[in-house]
């Protein structure tokens, strides 16, 4: 039985976090930084939403405003974070393995697996505000040697292509879950066919730029779509350089931590 | 004593794991400690994240996990 949910643009939750008094610690770039997060599921602040879908945790659209504004050192345990830039410069300092410093520009992405522990690092330096999408991921096991994998979408020569960048396809970066992230930039009047690997794994469509048909459902600018129990749908572009993420996650069972948070609700 | 079998919690603020089985000792929460028993007020050692916003998962341990997550 297939199913479906939409997230409009406007239903997501709204976050503006200053640099100020205790957030100070959190956010950088005291005293004028500013970060917005818009979350198509329940985070932090907002928990008026969906827990999650599948494996999916948490997925935020941030914009971090303000030369030196972002997110101070803090560590992770476990979560895949995967961070896609689309504008501006993400100087990114994590312990992972040995410890580095990446700067990821509009294109660039990077998968970390925090694993049995990391913290990190993440700041916009230049003047130009920093836009990325957040992804996290809950793993396929607990306590794994943390990872780090960075790559890059090159929008000009995979355009009307739906390109794996996070998965088991060639050249897309490893995460470790059942669960594949793709990018697409088309052409309005084109039409892609999607196709998830079981009807055990469940589809979330994220439209940033343009709009789309998902599945007879029309999409607009930062609306998205999750559909499960389905063998395959259409994407149509109806706006020119319509830019869609596309995420496929193996679908675990919800049914038993509704439960369980039912019965612990209060605590 | 119940016959419960011990769950294993994650915050959803950082990925942060609680295992009733092996408890916290490093932050005075002896092994076999029911998420239940903890105190209401209880956050998140890494990121502050209260109790109520951590979610029961199903997941196994890598290689070495349980070691790592008595000493997380």
């Amino acid at each position: 039985m297939s199913q479906s949910f939409i997230i409009r643009n406007e239903e997501r939750g709204h976050d503006l976090i200053k640099s100020d008094g205790s957030r100070s610690s959190y956010i950088a770039g005291h005293p004028d930084g500013f970060v917005t997060r818009a979350s198509s599921f329940n985070f932090h602040e907002y928990q008026g939403g969906r827990p999650g879908f599948g494996t999916i945790r948490v997925f935020g659209d941030e914009v971090f405003h303000g030369a030196g504004c972002g997110y101070n050192m803090h560590p992770h345990h476990n979560f895949a974070i995967c961070a896609f830039v689309f504008g501006g410069q993400l100087t990114h300092v994590n312990t992972a393995g040995e410890g580095m410093v990446d700067q990821l520009r509009a294109g660039d992405y990077y998968v970390f697996s925090a694993g049995s522990g990391g913290k990190h690092s993440e700041l916009s330096i230049t003047t130009e505000d920093m836009q990325a999408i957040y992804l996290w991921v809950l793993p396929e096991q607990l306590y794994l040697p943390p990872s780090y994998h960075r790559g890059h979408f090159d929008f000009r020569r995979r355009r009307n292509e739906l390109v794996q960048l996070v998965g088991n396809a060639d050249g897309a970066l490893p995460i470790p879950q059942d669960l594949r992230v793709s990018r697409l930039i088309a052409d309005k009047g084109r039409t892609f066919r999607y196709a998830p690997r079981t009807l055990g794994h469940g589809t979330y469509v994220f439209v940033r730029e343009g709009r789309i048909g998902c599945s007879g459902t029309e999409l607009g600018h930062r609306d998205s779509m999750g559909l499960s129990s389905v063998d395959g749908f259409d994407i149509e572009i109806i706006d020119d350089d319509s830019d869609i993420l596309i995420v496929e996650t193996v679908m675990i069972d919800e049914a038993n931590i509704r439960t369980w948070e039912s019965e612990h609700a209060g605590h | 004593m119940t016959d419960e079998p011990f769950k294993r919690l994650m915050c959803l603020g950082c990925g942060f794991s609680y295992d009733e089985a092996l408890g916290l000792p490093e932050h005075g929460i002896a092994p076999g400690t029911r998420w239940a028993d903890i105190p209401a007020d209880w956050v998140c050692p890494d990121c502050g994240t209260p109790k109520h916003l951590f979610e029961m998962i199903v997941v196994g341990y890598a290689p070495g996990g349980p070691d790592l997550a008595r000493t997380a």
